[in-house]
């Protein structure tokens, strides 16, 4: 009976603080959809009495956010398929092969991981600028702009984070000598080993580092704000930002680019729950 | 590109040790081979853009870098003595420890919370961890945006909210006794999952028999709570202390989105703020390197007094 009356209280501690999790993301989804009347109203008007679907296409004519949500989504897989492919290479090798220098170059990687963003910036953004023969610069990066303003600089510094290097290494790490050894006897090389035979068994790190460096990539602000001031280079988070700023008042408009901006990751993010949770928890504990 | 000479070491090898058979060697040779082919692009990667642009951070910050008109100059220590005498950086750094002295415990102790309650057996439990993470992995800028209409002054929910209450709401983000509070609003509630996450699988490595014990005097579940499961956390504690401090230190795209331009009077701009605003839309470069060696300095220091708290904890891990 105790017991009982305990799980009730859990629930609705529990529920409670759900909920307040939660409204943020209702209230965004409600608002997208109400009218211009409804949205100004006060008191606020919680159920709107008319759903106002136009308000995506509209608030898509005032900025474009499709071609936003397209730069995001190309990024953000650029970015995943080129960090799974270095990062279980590098992985791979740093676990598996034994070579003079492994340790240095894996505690290297490490102090790579724990660089604050700040610490490296600024030099990023002149080494982008100074890109020899792109965009106008000369052989030494002088003379025009580089790669601002360019796929390249939106895709190539963020598609390897040592993170997954060091994730995969572990995964690898953990793996049997067994298999390795008679695949060696088949007469497999190295790179055979690599792709057939180990990182297949290494699906659950894979899933998990692609969530990771998706979710990242997506969310991504700072990066791509100051690397890019061209209108069709934009991502959704900095367009997003970039609309707030001229169209200040249009609430039920940037509601509706907002949602745009977050429910492809909520959809995700409830679909692959446990490997999110799974990568967060080791990357939290190591 | 396959010629395989035995490695110089192994032809000078002192005659009675014995050599391992020239097949294994080989194959030796060959696996080194195929791991620095793997390894390279990414090495070539980090030093490009990680390794660089730390030690051209350090370089810069003792330099004077005209970048429009490509000159460099070794000035010392002169940016330093610039910074600290900039009245908004200083109020900056002021600002980021007062945001990071709210933000991280109080979230914290939020999630502490709701780990202990969520490591039941529960029906929904997936769902109300699902509930609780999802702040994490939205966009912090979108996210930034609902709040921001969320805390609109006239027509905004928590406005409403208050006036049922019969209270007059403040103008929150554009009050510059509100602004700070909003942000840290925010920035708790977002701030909740991950911490949560690290509690929840930390407390699964608890056995469940720690407990039996106090079962058996009947402690209470509060009791229990501050005499057994807070101790056995502290590792995990001061682990989530320190990622979360450091976070915070590094709070920017919440701060940008709510309070632009550092916020009504200035209340609200964060050491990052002021390094954003330097390089990118001052362009001196050298003057923000500087600000962001002072960044990495409180970092540093953070991580350092860290490892010392946690000791072997750490290592055993």
């Amino acid at each position: 009976m105790r017991g009982k009356a305990s799980k009730t209280l859990l629930h609705l501690v529990l529920g409670a603080g759900a909920v307040i999790m939660i409204v943020p993301f209702v209230w965004m989804i409600i608002s997208s959809l109400k009218s211009h009347a409804e949205i100004s109203a006060y008191p606020p008007v919680l159920w709107p009495t008319e759903w106002v679907w136009s308000n995506y296409p509209n608030a898509m004519s005032f900025a474009p956010f499709g071609t936003y949500f397209r730069n995001s989504l190309l990024i953000a897989v650029g970015h995943t398929v080129i960090n799974l492919a270095l990062a279980t290479m590098a992985g791979y090798a740093l676990a598996r092969v034994p070579f003079r220098g492994r340790t240095v170059i894996f505690m290297a990687i490490l102090a790579t991981m724990m660089i604050p963003t700040y610490t490296k910036i600024v030099p990023q953004y002149l080494i982008a600028k100074g890109m020899p023969f792109f965009g106008g610069n000369d052989y030494l990066g002088r003379g025009g702009y580089g790669w601002l303003d360019s796929w390249w600089v939106l895709i190539i510094p963020g598609a390897l984070t040592p993170f997954a290097i060091f994730m995969f290494r572990q995964f690898y790490l953990s793996l049997p000598t067994e298999l390795e050894e008679a695949a060696r006897i088949d007469g497999m090389g190295e790179f055979a080993i690599f792709g057939k035979v180990m990182t297949p068994l290494v699906k659950p790190a894979i899933a998990t580092v692609a969530l990771i460096t998706f979710e990242n990539s997506w969310n991504n602000f700072l990066w791509p704000l100051i690397v890019t001031t061209r209108d069709d280079l934009r991502v959704i988070q900095v367009g997003l930002a970039a609309f707030q700023q001229v169209e200040k008042t249009e609430w039920a408009y940037l509601m509706a680019g907002s949602t745009l901006a977050t429910v492809p990751m909520i959809v995700l993010f409830l679909f692959t729950q446990r490997y999110f949770v799974q990568g967060f928890a080791t990357a939290g504990i190591k | 590109m396959t010629v395989t000479s035995p490695p110089a070491a192994a032809l000078h090898a002192p005659p009675g040790t014995a050599a391992p058979p020239p097949r294994r060697r080989r194959l030796g040779y060959e696996r080194r081979r195929a791991a620095w082919l793997m390894l390279t692009p990414a090495l070539i990667h980090l030093t490009w853009w990680i390794g660089v642009p730390v030690l051209a951070t350090f370089v810069l910050a003792f330099t004077h870098y005209d970048v429009l008109a490509g000159t460099i100059s070794w000035v010392g220590l002169d940016n330093f003595t610039e910074i600290f005498a900039d009245e908004t950086w200083n109020l900056s750094i002021l600002h980021t420890v007062v945001y990071t002295f709210f933000t991280v415990p109080v979230a914290m102790a939020i999630a502490v919370v709701i780990a202990v309650l969520l490591n039941t057996k529960l029906r929904a439990r997936a769902w109300y961890r699902a509930a609780f993470f999802l702040p994490h992995i939205t966009a912090t800028v979108a996210i930034a945006l609902v709040w921001m209409w969320m805390f609109e002054p006239n027509v905004g929910l928590f406005n409403a909210v208050l006036s049922m209450a019969g209270l007059n709401g403040p103008a929150w983000l554009s009050d510059p006794d509100y602004a700070m509070a909003a942000v840290i609003v925010v920035s708790v509630w977002k701030g909740i999952g991950l911490k949560m996450l690290i509690y929840l699988a930390a407390l699964q490595s608890i056995p469940p028999e720690t407990y039996e014990a106090a079962d058996l005097d009947g402690a209470s579940a509060p009791r229990r709570f501050w005499s057994i499961t807070l101790p056995l956390l502290k590792p995990a504690t001061f682990f989530v202390f320190v990622v979360s401090m450091i976070d915070a230190f590094q709070v920017f795209d919440q701060v940008y989105v709510l309070t632009p331009d550092g916020g009504p009077a200035n209340a609200t701009t964060v050491m990052t703020f002021e390094i954003y605003k330097t390089a990118f839309s001052e362009f001196r470069i050298s003057t923000a390197c500087a600000q962001s060696l002072v960044l990495f300095a409180f970092l540093l220091v953070l991580t350092v007094i860290s490892r010392r708290m946690t000791g072997k904890d750490d290592d055993a891990r």
